[in-house]
């Protein structure tokens, strides 16, 4: 059960509060720039970058470098990338649609999010392919 | 010498909210994650790895919260801001997570099981706005 280890919660915790504390700039950025409507344009910037950043790591992780710490790891990708990404934001400004009758975007905003953030999973995959070739030329 | 609308004071209180602000924020996203993490665990401990169990449970669970609460927080005047960014932004955002959900989809793709995966793609989103919804639901009955 070292999975209770401090060590391991003090590594997510110090992530969770970075990624919360950008999701929550980027999406107030995000609506003072477009309006305060627009918070969700936020959210979907956060999810995508957030699905390339944790596909980048733990592939990096598990196909190249096989001695990273698991504090490192869980502190970027538990940690930072869990608490930066959400999923509870996402369906609430989906359901604000619905209740507005926004079916359209109802329908662009879920299945886009869902198709573009698998298109970043999968950049991030081959991201950390590449750098690896570079390294070891 | 009282100056009640003095630029100090302005700033003194929005430095000051913007502190309490990012406390807020900050408490909710350590529990939230911690949460996400034990739970992950424990799940991993007892279901079949094949499947993933925990992030499914934890992002629907999270959407039922969010639903409520937010409902809560619309029907309530005065409803005080820090407590929306605690639990709302802090706890379930963090709770939440996308880049978990999309490497798991990836994982279950990588396993060949296509109709799980899409299963879980597609589910976690459709069932999600449907948890979010009920959630909603049962904040108007209160």
């Amino acid at each position: 059960m070292n999975w209770l280890q401090g060590r391991f919660a003090t590594a997510i915790a110090i992530g969770a509060i970075f990624g919360a504390l950008s999701r929550f700039y980027a999406t107030e950025l995000a609506k003072s720039i477009w309006g305060r409507e627009f918070g969700f344009y936020g959210t979907f910037l956060i999810n995508v970058t957030g699905c390339l950043v944790i596909a980048y790591i733990l592939t990096l992780a598990t196909e190249l470098i096989h001695n990273i710490s698991p504090e490192l790891r869980l502190m970027t990708t538990t940690g930072f990338c869990g608490a930066y990404t959400t999923f509870s934001s996402y369906e609430l400004e989906a359901r604000d649609f619905l209740e507005k009758g926004n079916i359209t975007m109802l329908v662009i905003y879920l299945i886009g999010s869902a198709i573009v953030s698998m298109l970043a999973i999968q950049v991030g995959v081959l991201l950390a392919r590449a750098s690896n070739k570079k390294f070891y030329k | 010498m009282r100056r009640p609308f003095s630029v100090d004071a302005l700033l003194y209180n929005a430095a000051m909210s913007d502190i309490i602000n990012i406390l807020m924020i900050a408490a909710g996203a350590v529990a939230g994650a911690l949460a996400r993490f034990y739970i992950t665990e424990w799940t991993k401990a007892k279901f079949s790895p094949k499947f993933p169990y925990a992030t499914f449970a934890i992002n629907l669970t999270g959407c039922l919260a969010i639903g409520f609460f937010f409902t809560i927080s619309q029907g309530i005047t005065g409803y005080p801001s820090e407590l929306d960014l605690l639990i709302r932004i802090g706890f379930l955002g963090s709770y939440t997570t996308f880049s978990t959900y999309g490497f798991d989809t990836l994982t279950l793709w990588r396993s060949k099981q296509i109709m799980t995966t899409v299963f879980y793609w597609l589910g976690s989103v459709i069932f999600g706005l449907g948890a979010v919804v009920l959630g909603a639901a049962i904040a108007k009955l209160i």
